[in-house]
Parts: C-alpha cells; structure tokens; sequence
C-alpha cells in the first residue's frame, strides 16, 4: 500500500469505523435519544459505502437504494422520538436501566 | 489533490462521530452528529454525488438532527448517568471492538484496485428514470408507508389517553 491510499480505501475505512463507532454507542450508552443518534451513525456508513461503489461502478441502483435508506431512517427516527417522548411523560426519565416492564 | 481533501474529510467525519459516542451531553451528542453529517456530505461531493451531499444536508441536518434537538430541548434532560463498567458493559465493548477489526481486515485484506478511478458526474437524469420506470413499485410502497408512519406517530404521542404516572412505583 503506498500511501496517499485511494478514496476508496479511506471511504471503507470511514464506513467500517462509523459503523464500529454506532454499535459502540448503541450497546453502551444509557441515553435513549444518544442511542437512536447511534442508530443514524450505522445508517450512515452504509449510505456511504452504498454511494461509494454506486459511483465508483457508475450504476446508480445503489442511488436510489440510498434515498430509500434515508426515507426510513427518518420515518424510524420520529417514531423513536415520539416513543422516547412518551416514555419520558411516564416514567420521568430517559435512562434505559428504568425500562423494564417487558421483562419476564 | 482530491484524494488528500478526502482524508482531511474522512478524519474530520470519524472524529465527529467518535463525538457523537463520548459526550456526555446529548445537545453535544447532536451538534458533533451535524458535524459528522456536513463531513459525510463532503465525502458524497468528492465522490461527484452532488445529489446525496445536498441530501445530506437537507434532510438529515435539517430535519433529523433539528428533530433530536427539539426533543432534547423538550424533555429538558438532565445528563443521564451512565453506567460504571460492568460486565455486560465490557461484552458490549468487546463485541464492537470484535467487529469492527473483523471488518477492517476484510477491507484491508480486499484486492481494491489503489489507484484513481474515473469519478463520474452525476447520474440525476438516470436515476429519477429509473425511480419513475423500474423502482415505481418501491417509490409508491415508501409513499404509503410514510402516510402510515405519520398516522402512527400522531396515534402515539396523542396526550389525551396516556395516564399520568404511569404504572405505581
């Protein structure tokens, strides 16, 4: 590997290590609204790789993949939101250690 | 030229997004995830996908990330407190930490051709023919489910039928 690596070495490497960072985020973090944020990171590098091969073999399928990707994210996103909204107006926070009514 | 403008904008992306993990503060959560986003759309712009870099911008910087704001400002939270390391707090890291070096070394370990490639302008024309021709099926599905999403996000947060107080303590 010589240095300056090709964009589409830096594009996987930026994809794989958002994704990394997301799942961290998502197992980890205590905050509901951080871990929808999370889940928005690993929609993310998705699109990104999505774009990047979508481009670099100039078929524009993986395009149109995308637009679809952001359209459910955002549709996910105001349903998380609005169930983190109403748990909120509950239980009084927003921690996911004090959601435990579904378990057994 | 491009490529090192595409590093300078992959590393500015991955430590937004690393902001994103680490702040304690979700409004800093949501400030570094804009961040991370307009790094994101530069990425999109140096691919020659003008169309998704102004995606970006529009939709998940103007709307998501508006709407993780507004909550956050809503429910006026204090800083959750997170967890000391526990168990299950090292299993959830180590799995991330597993995955993402398995990844790594697959992208390392691929034959990627490492030299520049043809960036191509962008395919608008061909891409709205192909969401009207072949994709008009799926176009038409996403409609439908995002009428079914806003009735579902209005049936949820209505105010009238939640009990306040929830279930006793």
């Amino acid at each position: 590997m010589n240095f300056p690596l090709s964009m589409t070495y830096w594009s996987h490497f930026v994809s794989v290590a958002m994704f990394a960072l997301g799942l961290l985020g998502f197992l980890l973090r205590k905050n509901t609204i951080v871990v929808l944020m999370c889940i928005e990171l690993m929609l993310n590098a998705v699109n990104l790789l999505l774009i990047e091969t979508s481009m670099r073999t100039n078929t524009p399928e993986g395009i149109i993949l995308v637009v679809f990707v952001v359209t459910v994210a955002a549709a996910e996103v105001a349903v998380g939101l609005g169930i983190v909204l109403n748990l909120y107006r509950m239980k009084g926070t927003v921690n996911l250690d004090h959601f435990k009514s579904l378990q057994g | 030229m491009r490529e090192t403008l595409f590093m300078v904008f992959s590393l500015f992306t991955i430590a937004a997004a690393s902001g994103v993990v680490l702040s304690r503060n979700p409004v800093y959560s949501a400030f570094s995830l804009i961040l991370s986003f307009f790094g994101l759309s530069g990425l999109y712009l140096l691919w020659g996908s003008t169309f998704m870099a102004m995606i970006q911008i529009l939709i998940y910087t103007g709307a998501i990330v508006v709407l993780f704001v507004f909550v956050v400002m809503l429910l006026n939270l204090q800083t959750v407190r997170e967890n000391s390391p526990n168990l299950l707090f090292l299993v959830g890291a180590a799995a991330a930490v597993w995955l993402f070096s398995l990844m790594i070394l697959r992208v390392l370990t691929r034959a990627i051709p490492n030299k520049a490639v043809e960036i191509p302008t962008d395919q608008l024309r061909a891409i709205s023919k192909l969401l009207f021709t072949r994709y008009l099926w799926p176009f038409e599905v996403l409609s439908l489910f995002l009428l079914v999403m806003i009735v579902a996000i209005f049936a949820i947060t209505r105010t009238q039928e939640i009990p306040q107080g929830g279930e006793k303590k």
